[in-house]
């Protein structure tokens, strides 16, 4: 006969409980927690639509993000999100402004080709009137308002405010950041997605990124729960590839968003070499800002 | 910059610009350029405009110009150079940048880290001068690793005549800022590629 539910409200199942879950927990971590070297994984094609969050904050991180993102290729990082800080209208408004330049480099791109096509074409026929392309040679470019979108999460933790009540804010942070890790904001709302390129954006992110914030330490924590629990596939299918890279004030030593995340990101880099291999993990490639 | 166009530039002018930092400004560097031998370096050294951004420091940046502006008069105009001065920008700085750049000038800057990564784009040689009476902070060691890369000149407030005499050589040896290679690695990589990669993107 089974023994009496009462019989389980007793402190040794508690602790049985208890060190069940620490152990499957632990065992879980490791599972998904990155090696100590990256080693590149399973080879892709570029034509796959790819969605990349960018955590931005706080004056100097965000420029030294925008810095980095210089070279950001809209044709392989077909959909951005960028997280900002509630009040951070600077770190908004630097996205904006950097997703209007990327838009004019294409057009620039275009008008071009456009020319240099005109051109050859014109010895030939001789009409006046330049035609740019709707259709490009290769992938598309994804710029414009469609391929990004702006979150704003509330910040861990105010100027001057108390360390009794970080937490709480914190939790708030983390709260709020699942949504945007779990979905891009459709650019036409209530629409289903139309094409692999908005399916993409309304997936998880493939790519995260972050540099020193106290939010992206947040958004990363998020990322891990998500991988954790496999959460639409986090885990299983690859997603959620967090890259950071640490200031290139820092010479010497890590921040302590640094020397939180070393262990825990997927790519950790240095912009110094004296940090290289720092945490047994830190890369080093030269100055990158 | 209503102050400097007083005084229009012209094709032999040559801007020194001091930038200060906006929400602390660093008074001692604003005193320390307007020292009689830093003036003295400054006009030996061909320059016709220094321009100040003293951010809240007003007052210290007053005082400082009056007691310059006697030491100019009393050299007799051996020395003519127009000192003018502004608070805030809202262009990051851009305008000024440009103007050190077209006359083939200096930035003399605290030691921020965003004003250095600004600064350097437009190849302009750089003197920072860390604040030393900021507590941990790392602008000393970001100054000394930059300077050691040979990017900028590192100063102090005591010795900046010398360092402005310096920095004409240093206009010609200046490494170039990005790099495009740098540190032990033969095959340097950009931040894209390091994205492409983690990512699995191979071709």
């Amino acid at each position: 006969m089974a023994p009496p539910l009462s019989s389980l409200y007793t402190l040794s199942f508690l602790c049985a409980l208890l060190i069940t879950l620490f152990v499957g927990a632990s065992l879980r971590l490791l599972a998904i927690l990155p090696r100590a070297r990256f080693q590149p994984t399973a080879i892709r094609r570029k034509p796959s639509p790819t969605r990349v969050l960018v955590v931005l904050g706080s004056g100097g991180h965000t420029h030294e993000m925008m810095y980095l993102l210089r070279a950001l290729d809209p044709r392989t990082y077909t959909h951005r999100t960028y997280i900002v800080s509630s009040a951070d209208s600077f770190s908004a408004a630097r996205a904006r402004e950097f997703e209007r330049l990327l838009e004019d480099k294409i057009k620039d791109e275009q008008i071009t080709r456009a020319i240099q096509k005109q051109s050859f074409q014109g010895m030939k026929e001789g009409n006046g009137v330049l035609r740019l392309e709707e259709t490009e040679p290769g992938r598309p470019a994804c710029v414009g308002p469609a391929h990004y979108d702006i979150a704003v999460i509330p910040r861990a933790r105010k100027i001057h405010q108390s360390l009794l009540t970080t937490p709480f804010t914190a939790l708030m942070t983390l709260l709020f950041s699942f949504k945007p890790l779990l979905s891009a904001t459709p650019w036409i709302p209530d629409q289903a997605p139309q094409n692999a390129r908005e399916a993409a954006a309304r997936d998880l992110p493939d790519l995260i990124l972050v540099n020193g914030p106290a939010t992206a330490v947040i958004v990363v924590l998020a990322s891990l729960i998500l991988r954790f629990f496999n959460i639409k596939g986090a885990n299983s299918r690859d997603k959620c590839k967090t890259v950071y890279v640490e200031s290139f004030a820092r010479v010497k030593t890590l921040s302590l968003s640094g020397k939180l995340l070393i262990k825990v990101v997927d790519r950790f880099i240095v912009q110094w070499e004296e940090l290289e291999g720092k945490g047994g993990r830190a890369e080093f490639w030269g100055i990158l800002v | 910059m209503a102050e400097i166009s007083e005084n229009p530039l012209s094709p032999d002018s040559k801007v020194c610009f001091v930038t200060t930092g906006a929400t602390a400004p660093f008074t001692e560097l604003i005193r320390s350029v307007l020292r009689p031998s830093s003036l003295d370096a400054l006009g030996h050294a061909g320059y016709t405009h220094l321009l100040i951004q003293y951010g809240t420091a007003r007052s210290v940046f007053q005082q400082s110009v009056e007691v310059a502006q006697a030491h100019l008069q009393s050299e007799g105009g051996k020395v003519a150079l127009t000192i003018a001065g502004f608070d805030f920008d809202n262009n990051a700085l851009k305008d000024q940048f440009k103007l050190v750049q077209d006359s083939k000038g200096l930035v003399i800057s605290h030691a921020g880290s965003g004003t250095i990564l600004a600064a350097l784009r437009y190849q302009v040689p750089l003197v920072v001068v860390p604040n030393t009476s900021l507590l941990d902070n790392h602008q000393e060691e970001l100054a000394a690793a930059m300077e050691r890369s040979n990017y900028l000149l590192k100063g102090d407030v005591d010795n900046l005549d010398t360092v402005i005499s310096t920095a004409e050589d240093f206009r010609v040896k200046m490494s170039q800022f990005p790099p495009i290679t740098s540190g032990k690695h033969r095959e340097t990589k950009s931040f894209g590629a390091i994205m492409d990669e983690t990512l699995g993107f191979m071709d």
